[in-house]
């Protein structure tokens, strides 16, 4: 059996909008190896950096909201962003569980 | 993705719906998808495959496309008997899980909306009560009165309807005093030992949210055994 464990992301994306804030959506699309969030976890990021959710155990939350950030000053709409292991120090950006993960990012117009 | 969808999206998880979210990466553009309901032009020509993936619960890129899906199920149903003060807590955990809880009790003092904001409270006795729940196979029941005059019933019920997770609060002696009374009432000895009593997996603890924990850690691992 499955339980659908949600996390209210998309309701707080909503609240978020309504609060007239810019809000990108960011979603796990595919994983390899072994990652720490499912397909389908969700984080949400506005103009100003505030984020809630996750995409990982917070191995790349920090680079996914940069990334957000940017795609709301470039003004556009989507965007495919991957990581890899980091072969560099931990203080890198990458999964140091070995994982490689694809994330969606889209602002919610 | 457009702000109405999203909102789209947010009361059919509300109205328990099943359905999917399809995403094309390749243009950003997303939908909804309902079975047998007609999909976005966009999306036509994946159809089966989408219906596919859609079918397996499946989450993730369909192979040898450009489209995300991420599909919704239903939340699993638990039924608590008992608004005693164990469901207050299950109540709290159950709310991040996810699951849908309804709570049967006739004594009206115990099942106030007061003390359960926002859930399905049913003042009735179970025999009544199962009359306004709709259940299956894919339903729990959390047993927590140990009044026999109110369990036994809900117990009986949730066997011939042959529930996922059955449990009941309660001693080992308690436990035996009900099974024995079960057997009485002529349910099989096989479906008697599926009951998990004493309830909940060994923490510990005996506080109310300890006891709870311990009961909502046996219901999730029960979830994913079946």
């Amino acid at each position: 059996m499955k339980n659908s464990f949600d996390e209210k992301i998309l309701n707080e994306a909503n609240d978020w909008k309504n609060a007239k804030q810019k809000v990108v959506l960011a979603t796990v699309i595919q994983t390899w190896g072994s990652s720490p969030r499912a397909v389908g976890s969700r984080m949400i990021v506005n103009e100003n950096g505030d984020f809630s959710g996750s995409v990982s155990g917070g191995c790349v939350e920090t680079a996914v909201v940069r990334e957000c950030v940017n795609l709301i000053k470039e003004k556009k709409l989507f965007k495919k962003i991957e990581f890899k292991v980091s072969n560099e120090s931990a203080w890198e950006i990458g999964l140091a569980c070995g994982g490689e993960i694809a994330i969606f990012l889209e602002e919610i117009k | 993705m457009k702000q109405e969808l999203l909102k789209e999206i947010i009361k059919k998880k509300e109205n328990k719906v099943e359905f999917a979210i399809i995403t094309n990466l390749e243009n950003g553009e997303s939908c909804i998808f309902e079975k047998k309901k007609p999909v976005d032009k966009n999306f036509e020509k994946h159809i089966e495959k989408i219906n596919f993936y859609f079918d397996k619960k499946k989450n993730g890129i369909i192979e040898e496309t450009n489209i995300f899906i991420e599909t919704y199920i239903r939340p699993i149903k638990v039924i608590i008997v008992g608004a005693v003060h164990i469901a207050q807590y299950l109540v709290d955990f159950a709310k991040s899980l996810n699951f849908e809880i309804s709570i049967i009790d006739p004594r009206g003092y115990f099942a106030s909306e007061q003390r359960f904001p926002g859930i399905k409270i049913i003042n009735k006795w179970p025999k009544e009560a199962f009359k306004e729940i709709s259940t299956n196979s894919q339903t729990a029941l959390i047993a927590l009165t140990h009044d026999p005059k109110i369990d036994d019933p809900a117990l009986q019920y949730a066997i011939k309807n042959k529930f996922f997770y059955i449990g009941a609060l309660g001693s080992k002696k308690t436990h035996e005093n009900r099974c024995k009374r079960l057997k009485e009432a002529n349910i099989k000895d096989e479906d008697i030992k599926k009951i998990f009593g004493p309830i909940g997996i060994k923490l510990g603890g005996r506080s109310a949210p300890e006891i709870a924990l311990s009961i909502i850690s046996q219901l999730v691992s029960e979830v994913y055994k079946k």
